[in-house]
């Protein structure tokens, strides 16, 4: 019972997103040249901050599973139908906002109150404006009520696309600094301190991780990189009786050309947004951080710019290493063929979808990172930014470059790709023989036949770990 | 999965490179996500005894509750007659044993021409009852010094939460509670001869602990009591996964 109702309630999300697209797409066949209002007005102001604020109530709700916990369950309507009935906690969403509305909005007497009330929005504006170059649905001739107009979701599609990314990314740090400074709290300027430090050492990681994507796809323009990515490295059509050719293959996604480069950007926006394992800057309820003297919405507004970045972080990452929109596999002419050029909201509005159910999953794996790893101490993350990304970083580059002189059809490059994968895979799936607890992943083998197994297909692991 | 110190996690491939312990974690995490958020949680109060994949071991009061063991001297009762009066008989040991002179009785006397004394079986009986839950300490010594089986403390109850401090006062309308109790040995029931008393008086004079006599508690309100048997509970059977 319970699991149908979380099917219910992913299917009610999923109808939500596609409709939300399509109007997108209508509205912009509407506005053409104009586009970019409805653009600006749904995906950053709709989606991202509608994704953000639930996010701070699946922040909580899915940590509590995660750890065998109910969670937020109490708030609720006292209206007839939806007396005594939670909703997964949903009702604590306004219940959170309305709190953070009407708190006392405290300004401690020797703070600067310019730069104190700058702070917040130096945090918040960036990170929105980030998502401006992020394509979010293909450019489709969208038709509805006689107008006709190619529309693309997207609210700017300028020549140096990813650049943006990094420039405006790189502003963030502004906010996070100056409030630590204005508030005339010597904690949260160290936290200040901390933040900037941590943002302006992972930056050059940040930066360095794309380069492999952007010489991959010779383009630093994002739809052009999910473009690049439609292409398949192997396979080809093939003819199935009954069902005519199918275009089956593995699409260039780059994840697969480029794995080094997606852990090494993950990682580094991961610092970027300041959140576990990277909160340093500000722990919650053990390190007193940059926004200690804040409170109300200022607090808030430092709060939501934690999960805009989440949402656009995981959208920039599906963007570019995911395939963006694209089903991948063969998927995308099968449904192109299947609805015809003719549907264009439809089909546009069902790529979107795909879109946001990629960037759903990967901030899903974003809190679950949260609520796995214990957080770095701060030597840790400098010695992590600048003695292990960095260099990792620069010799991606550098490999990516070689190998792309040598065979230009990515296929060198994804083969490499995919030895690195197997390898972590491999390792990760490697159960050690003292493992005795863990009877569920050995029942089908012996313990000793299983160890057997796997240091046999990795003779260079087991020789390291024999040291 | 415990983490074995003694290893030095340096020499260790998988923890060096960082990334495949971080997928197994994820991994991890994400096992119990799944299965707590597939799996409708098991409600038994008995958390040991949960049954299902869900691993939620909360138990979510006041909704649930857990019950107490069945030696838990819960809240005071004072035991009716089968005529819906207390037993008491207005005697004052309990007041007199109570370490923390919580209980307060004034003693009334039936008129000779009251049909309640016909027999003048009974003569006293108390007209104020009173217990301060607030100062009683739960020992039970008065359900000891009682020789008539008058007070017990078998309701299995907690002192509910009150406004002011007034109404942790309790007086006979609210300690007169349960099944009525009668002896064999009470004056009222004195037999003619001197056969064994019937077997529902044997039964009575067994405490309601130990389900020989089904004890009528409020309505609305369940108690599952536990069943005590000679074997130890297993403490790991809260250890799940």
């Amino acid at each position: 019972m319970k699991a149908f109702s979380v099917f219910i309630a992913i299917g009610v999300i999923l109808v939500t997103v596609f409709w939300l697209s399509a109007l997108a797409y209508a509205l912009g066949a509407v506005l053409g040249d104009w586009a970019w209002i409805s653009n600006l007005a749904i995906l950053l102001l709709g989606f991202v901050m509608i994704i953000a604020t639930l996010l701070t109530l699946a922040e909580r709700k899915w940590s509590a599973m995660i750890q065998d916990r109910i969670g937020p369950n109490r708030a609720t309507i006292d209206v007839p139908g939806l007396r005594g009935r939670a909703f997964g906690g949903l009702f604590h969403v306004a219940t959170d906002a309305l709190k953070m509305l009407f708190k006392e909005d405290f300004r401690p007497k020797n703070a600067d109150p310019l730069l104190f009330n700058l702070g917040p929005i130096l945090a918040f504006a960036p990170v929105l404006a980030l998502f401006a170059v992020v394509p979010v649905g293909p450019q489709v001739t969208a038709r509805i009520f006689g107008f006709s107009h190619q529309v693309g979701l997207q609210v700017s599609n300028p020549d140096f696309g990813m650049l943006w990314v990094l420039a405006i990314a790189s502003l963030a740090v502004y906010g996070t600094s100056l409030a630590g400074w204005a508030s005339n709290n010597k904690f949260a300027l160290l936290g200040g301190v901390r933040a900037s430090s941590q943002m302006i050492s992972y930056e050059v990681a940040l930066g360095l991780g794309l380069v492999g994507v952007m010489m991959a796809f010779s383009s630093v323009r994002l739809p052009e990189i999910i473009g690049g990515q439609a292409t398949h490295l192997w396979g080809g059509v093939t003819n199935v009786p009954g069902l005519g050719a199918i275009d089956f293959g593995i699409p260039a996604w780059g994840i697969l050309l480029q794995p080094i480069g997606f852990v090494v950007f993950f990682t580094a926006a991961f610092a970027e947004t300041k959140r576990a394992p990277f909160d340093v800057p500000e722990g919650e309820s053990e390190i007193i951080g940059y926004f200690v003297e804040y409170s109300g919405m200022k607090f808030g507004l430092f709060m939501i710019s934690e999960f805009a970045e989440v949402v656009i972080l995981s959208a920039i990452t599906t963007d570019i290493f995911f395939g963006g929109w694209q089903l991948g596999f063969g998927g995308d002419a099968a449904l192109t063929r299947a609805l015809g050029p003719e549907h264009g909201i439809l089909l546009g509005s069902l790529y979107a979808t795909i879109f946001w159910i990629k960037v759903l999953v990967l901030c899903y794996v974003q809190l679950a990172i949260r609520w796995t790893f214990p957080r770095f101490r701060y030597d840790q993350i400098q010695n992590l930014g600048w003695k292990i990304l960095l260099p990792q970083a620069l010799a991606n580059v550098f490999v990516t470059g070689a190998l792309l002189l040598f065979d230009p059809s990515l296929k060198m490059l994804a083969i490499v790709g995919f030895l690195e994968i197997g390898f972590v895979l491999a390792l990760a799936a490697k159960t050690s023989t003292d493992e005795t607890d863990h009877a569920g992943d050995d029942a089908h083998l012996p313990a000793d036949a299983h160890g057997q197994a796997s240091t046999a297909a990795l003779p260079g692991a087991a020789a390291a770990s024999h040291h | 999965m415990a983490y074995d110190a003694s290893k030095n996690p340096s020499g260790d491939l998988r923890e060096r490179l960082y990334l495949p312990e971080l997928i197994r974690g994820l991994a991890i995490t994400t096992r119990h996500f799944l299965r707590n958020l597939f799996n409708p949680r098991d409600v038994n109060s008995e958390v040991q005894e949960r049954k299902g994949a869900n691993l939620v071991s909360t138990v979510s009061y006041p909704e649930e509750k857990t019950p107490y063991p069945p030696g838990y001297r819960g809240l005071h009762r004072l035991v009716p007659r089968e005529d819906g009066k207390p037993r008491c008989v207005a005697c004052y040991m309990c007041a007199t044993i109570c370490p923390a002179q919580c209980i307060y009785i004034e003693a009334g006397e039936y008129a000779t021409q009251d049909p309640a004394s016909e027999s003048r079986v009974i003569e006293k009986f108390p007209t104020q009852f009173v217990i301060d839950e607030l100062r009683c300490i739960v020992c039970g010594l008065c359900v000891d010094a009682c020789p008539k089986d008058a007070i017990r403390m078998d309701t299995g109850l907690h002192t509910p939460s009150e406004y002011n401090r007034a109404g942790f006062v309790w007086d006979i309308p609210k300690l007169l509670q349960g099944p009525p109790v009668s002896h064999p040995s009470d004056p009222w029931s004195k037999r003619p001869s001197s056969a064994p008393p019937p077997h529902q008086h044997a039964e009575a004079h067994t405490r309601i602990g130990e389900g020989l006599v089904q004890l009528k508690l409020p309505p609305g309100e369940h108690h599952k009591r536990t069943e005590v048997t000679d074997q130890p509970v297993p403490v790991t059977r809260f250890l799940k996964d």
